[in-house]
């Protein structure tokens, strides 16, 4: 499947999800790669939300928790995403 | 092999009934020695089921004084505990609990330089700690010494719970390499929690710890468990063992401990990693 219109959904947690405010987004990047679908969403919401899952070098940050459909994403550059995937972004919790 | 008293018998019945527990399993909990970092939100909970299940030995570090603000969800203080040290608070309510179980108070903050003597006394650690820093160096040590973990981390709603048992499934870094940049994820103090959300993560902290003592079931090794509290959902996700980990990986880079105030890039700016939890 290569249709780049196509659907995938896009689930937050945390601080994130506060920052977007939905826990679910869905965007039009069926076909690409797991990096491109979170360039797609941080396009859409720009900052604070880019900070969130980008380095100042353009790099998703290790700091986040990377799943396609509930497995852990080895590498986002490569790894594709379909129509239907759910990407989901863990971002860790301090409090105790 | 020390024997029962008849009154430790009935203490333990639910217990000792049970065949995965047994009397076996029950002498098994009473020569544990077991380490809760922080007497916050997820140490108290957790604290008083180990305390009642007949966990031999608990050390409490706790560095804080006890505020009101805690008691929305630090069951081990109440009311007349207010402006005490939490330490002799925890202690006070535990023995109160159970008098089988022998506590020891380390009213400190963690460093790199206190926490290897610290975790040596102890055959597993409970991460109930409020900040990244600790978080970091809670992690590395128990991986530096091989000793099980628990963690879990909670915010607003949401918790998140995993066990840590190095040589057997990923560590905190494994997870979260680096730490989010200062400021990105609020502080309970920030942005606020449900008190049973703590409650609930605590309580899970504590029946993996229970497991791991007694060698039954399947801890959450290479789980991560989710926890809504509005939803009320659970949500389980894999994580692995990364072998370029600088800590549990196949050739670690981190072989003692560093500074981790600097590795969260909270050097020189004023924080609540100053606390243990809150």
């Amino acid at each position: 499947m290569s249709d780049k219109d196509a659907l995938v959904f896009l689930r937050l947690f945390g601080a994130l999800r506060d920052a977007v405010g939905h826990k679910e987004v869905q965007l039009p990047c069926a076909g690409g790669t797991v990096n491109e679908a979170l360039l797609c969403f941080a396009e859409q919401h720009g900052n604070p939300v880019r900070s969130f899952i980008f380095d100042g070098e353009g790099k998703p940050r290790r700091s986040m928790i990377l799943l396609l459909n509930g497995d852990p994403v080895g590498d986002s550059q490569i790894t594709r995403v379909e129509e239907g995937d759910v990407v989901s972004l863990l971002l860790p919790l301090a409090g105790g | 092999m020390t024997t029962f008293s008849e009154e430790q018998i009935e203490r333990y019945s639910r217990h000792i009934i049970l065949p995965e527990v047994g009397g076996i399993g029950q002498r098994k909990l009473l020569a544990a020695r077991v380490l809760i970092v922080g007497a916050g939100g997820l140490g108290s909970p957790a604290a008083l089921y180990l305390a009642a299940a007949g966990v031999g030995a608990i050390g409490i570090v706790d560095c804080d004084a006890v505020e009101i603000s805690n008691l929305q969800r630090q069951v081990l203080h109440a009311t007349p505990d207010l402006g005490r040290r939490k330490c002799a608070s925890a202690r006070e309510t535990i023995e109160r609990l159970n008098p089988d179980v022998h506590v020891t108070t380390h009213d400190l903050r963690l460093t790199s330089h206190n926490i290897l003597d610290l975790v040596a006394q102890y055959d597993i650690v409970m991460d109930g700690s409020d900040n990244f820093p600790t978080r970091y160096l809670v992690n590395d040590a128990c991986v530096m010494t091989g000793k099980p973990l628990s963690h879990a981390g909670i915010l607003r709603f949401e918790g998140q719970v995993t066990t840590i048992v190095p040589g057997r499934g990923p560590c905190y870094r494994c997870l979260y390499p680096d730490p989010p940049p200062p400021g990105m994820v609020p502080s309970c103090q920030e942005a606020g929690v449900l008190g049973a959300t703590a409650g609930l993560m605590g309580v899970i902290q504590a029946a993996e710890v229970l497991k791991l003592i007694l060698n039954i079931g399947d801890p959450l090794i290479g789980r991560l468990l989710l926890y809504n509290a509005l939803e009320m959902t659970f949500r389980e996700v894999k994580v692995r063992r990364d072998p370029h980990c600088p800590v549990c990986g196949d050739n670690p880079t981190v072989t003692a401990l560093i500074d981790y105030e600097e590795f969260c890039g909270l050097r020189g700016h004023t924080s609540d990693s100053e606390d243990t939890t809150s």
